[in-house]
């Protein structure tokens, strides 16, 4: 051996030594029985959301409590909206140490981050300490969110169905004496559009920023890739949406309204319409809603914000896993993790703690289950949504007291869409989801803000879709649905 | 004696030396060689285990080259290496061009006060974050209330949508490059500059050389170390895009995106949504190895030419 490859091999060595001691340091084992109220377990939690200021302050009111009921404390951390995705991403591959985690369908993705096996598998959990999470959701949530067959995470018992409304800027709709009640279609909404347009020329006539999807009655397989089954399809057929008349006429609807000037020339690139909201210089623009969900928009932008149905209310995927909690997979503590989200969605006490903060402090009570925020709130205002049971939390005093009736008969008018159940597993064909990734990217902004001519682009769009691989997608995704549809007959 | 015993006996002559270069050694152990270990992870299909980071890496299955076929599986591979390789060429030849005509002329202007104005203003652009630099660019060409859209008007010109435009892009993306970066590198020239010792320039002027003389016969020659050094650096990134670049300043418009995709922006919007750790691994690992064999290559050119000027 001469000289040069001892030393090689010297520095391997070296280099193989200091990457165990590293790991080392990182991988505490199990220890033995803690969790009582002397001697409480820490759950760490990340959950998105604006961090807020008194999180440490609140949650130290909030291990008081859970410690003397289930024996643990909690340290939550809260990651920015936009942030989250990549951030749990990055930390479950690593293998940080997390005990709960918000998931979903639109933010650090349910599926696929549970087919990665970032979270742990819960059917026992479930059944041995979850069985309050098991009497108070509606079936219909745990069983959409199943992965083959098993549950991952526990999905927040709110407004199981998906409707899509037009919201409009009360304002201009008073104004011009505008009747909404006709709208439904989007071709339906131009002659208001045309008044606003004439009218209030520093008004944008139609809100679209390049999240905008265009409502067509199809189910999709994988939110924003165009492959769907119809609503009311019966051969359980995947299709091209791009292919699809109802697509192509909506499609050539919004380049006209874009060419009319009804839609913001800077729509492809703009990445929210937040700025808009807040000033109120918009008239009409399309979002996902729920029972007083016009409340909720008036109050948080601050003008009164109506709204008219523009599709029928479905239980969709993407509906049923809107909102979830999942214990991490490396969880020192899962059985502890399981308590406390039992907890989290059965007690109102812990429940209104983690959503309003405490009370005297942030929020004082104005009746039995009514509260109303106080000054300090601005520094604890979470997402209601998104940490578990909404129906546990404390009314506005502007809400009407059958608040959560309403939601109960909302979810069970609410129809099952086709897909509801069926998750694609994507591993055998990551490749060609990459690749059609890009072409997503490069073609959908600029086709659903109707910049471009879909007569020209759609065809282009869909040229590169399949040479991207769309059909071997597609293909495969048809194979799992109808193995899919044949074992739950 | 063993080579052991030669070992000790110059890390004690060297000893002072050696501390000096310990940090930085320390540092690139820690950070470049230790995590070189994770390039097997381009070759697994990686899934999480629960047992930790390294468990996860072992306990993956192997997968051979397939996490590198998103990268060459469609037509977009051409497309983006292009744009990837074109693109540097023309930032590496330009950037050095006008860097070292900046670095020249601000050398001779007498006035040092006036001087320092200039390069301040050239050095500033370096330090804006790309973010930052986007919305400069788009205040410039948005649709309605850009500036380059009223002018337009003013002349009875009608305004043109830039954004979804691709026929400007490529002179727009290598003129917003060099308004960033030249003003730092010229410094760097300019550094070099000072460093020459006056009483070349001294002799020259006896002899009756003239300004553009002594440029070419002094001035030049004498960065050419520096030239060759910097720009192999440069080659050993062609395979590299400043993201920020490619991604903010034409606002991930995708109708601009014939001109824009890079290698970083395209693995960017492949996996941002999967998450798919492997491929994003083997996707850093060809644009490694590829910086590798070029920075090699040029060297090796460079070699046979000037030995002295070679980086190793």
């Amino acid at each position: 051996m001469g000289r040069k490859t001892k030393s090689f091999t010297a520095a391997l060595s070296l280099l193989l030594v200091m990457s165990i001691v590293l790991s080392a340091c990182g991988g505490g084992k199990n220890e033995s029985s803690e969790g009582t109220a002397e001697k409480p377990v820490e759950l760490i939690w990340y959950t998105i959301g604006t961090p807020q200021k008194d999180v440490n302050k609140v949650m130290e009111e909030v291990s008081k409590y859970t410690a003397e009921k289930i024996g643990v404390t909690v340290k939550m951390n809260m990651i920015d909206w936009g942030d989250y995705s990549q951030k749990l991403q990055v930390m479950t591959a690593s293998g940080e140490a997390v005990d709960i985690m918000f998931t979903s369908s639109w933010a650090f993705d349910y599926v696929q981050s549970a087919r990665k096996g970032a979270f742990m598998q819960i059917d026992d959990l479930l059944k041995e300490h979850g069985q309050g999470i098991m009497e108070t959701l509606d079936p219909a949530f745990l069983e959409g969110s199943k992965i083959d067959g098993h549950n991952y995470g526990i999905p927040a018992n709110k407004e199981l169905p998906a409707q899509e409304v037009w919201r409009f800027n009360k304002q201009y709709v008073d104004k011009y004496k505008l009747d909404t009640s006709s709208v439904y279609t989007l071709e339906s909404l131009e002659p208001l559009l045309k008044t606003i347009k004439e009218n209030e020329p520093d008004v944008y006539p139609f809100a679209v920023d390049k999240n905008q999807m265009p409502y067509v009655p199809y189910d999709y397989v994988i939110e924003k890739l165009p492959m769907a089954v119809s609503l009311d399809t019966t051969d359980y057929k995947i299709v091209n949406v791009l292919d699809t008349p109802e697509m192509k006429q909506i499609l050539s609807t919004m380049h006209k309204y874009y060419k009319a000037g009804y839609i913001p020339t800077e729509a492809a690139t703009m990445d929210s319409m937040t700025d808009v909201q807040t000033t109120g210089k918009w008239f009409a623009d399309r979002a996902t809603s729920q029972p007083f969900a016009d409340n909720l928009w008036s109050a948080s932008y601050g003008y009164p914000v109506v709204s008219t149905p523009a599709s029928e209310a479905l239980i969709y995927n993407w509906s049923v896993m809107g909102s979830m909690q999942a214990i991490s997979a490396n969880s020192k503590y899962p059985e502890k993790a399981m308590e406390f989200l039992n907890l989290l969605n059965t007690d109102p006490v812990l429940r209104n703690m983690v959503d309003s903060g405490i009370e005297g402090v942030h929020y004082k009570k104005a009746g039995d289950n009514v509260m109303e925020n106080l000054d300090e709130s601005k520094n604890y205002d979470m997402p209601t949504f998104s940490l578990g049971n909404v129906m546990l939390t404390y009314l506005n005093t502007t809400d009407p007291t059958n608040k959560w009736e309403e939601f109960k008969k909302f979810n069970d008018a609410g129809v099952q869409a086709p897909l509801l159940g069926f998750n694609f597993d994507t591993s055998k064909v990551t490749t060609e989801i990459a690749s059609v990734n890009n072409v997503k990217e490069e073609y959908w902004a600029a086709l659903m803000t109707g910049t471009v001519d879909p007569e020209t682009y759609l065809a282009r769009a869909n040229e590169k879709f399949k040479a991207a691989g769309l059909d071997k997608i597609m293909a495969e995704a048809q194979r799992q649905l109808d193995e899919w549809r044949a074992a739950n007959k | 004696m063993g080579a052991f015993g030669r070992f000790f006996k110059n890390m004690n002559r060297n000893a002072a030396m050696l501390v000096m270069v310990l940090p930085a050694t320390l540092w690139f152990i820690f950070f470049s060689y230790l995590p070189m270990a994770g390039m097997i992870i381009a070759f697994k299909e990686y899934r999480y285990s629960r047992d930790g980071f390294l468990a996860s890496i072992i306990e993956s299955k192997w997968v051979g080259l397939q996490n590198f076929k998103f990268l060459f599986s469609t037509n977009d591979a051409y497309i983006i290496t292009r744009n990837t390789v074109v693109y540097n060429i023309f930032f590496i030849v330009l950037g050095l061009v006008i860097a070292v005509a900046m670095a020249i002329m601000l050398a001779e202007i007498t006035n040092k006060r006036l001087a320092k104005v200039y390069q301040t203003g050239m050095f500033l652009p370096y330090f804006l974050s790309w973010v930052i630099v986007g919305y400069f660019v788009f205040s410039f060409l948005s649709l309605d209330r850009g500036v380059v859209n009223q002018v337009a008007g003013w002349f009875g010109i009608d305004p043109m949508n830039w954004y979804s435009d691709p026929t400007y892009w490529p002179i727009i993306i290598v003129v917003v490059f060099l308004w960033k970066s030249v003003g730092y590198n010229s410094v760097i020239y300019l550094a070099a500059i000072m460093g020459i010792d006056k009483s070349l320039y001294e002799a020259a002027m006896i002899d009756g050389a003239n300004k553009w003389q002594q440029i070419r016969n002094i001035t030049l020659p004498m960065l050419t170390p520096l030239i060759t050094i910097l720009t192999l650096l440069a080659i050993g990134k062609i395979f590299y895009a400043d993201f920020g670049l490619f991604y903010q300043v034409p606002r991930d418009s995708g109708t601009l995106y014939s001109v824009t995709n890079v290698i970083d922006t395209y693995v960017y919007r492949g996996l941002k949504s999967t998450g798919e750790i492997g491929m994003s691994t083997a996707a850093g690992l060809y644009q490694s190895l590829i910086g590798f064999v070029l920075v090699i290559t040029s060297n090796g050119i460079v070699r046979k030419f000037n030995k002295d000027n070679a980086l190793f």
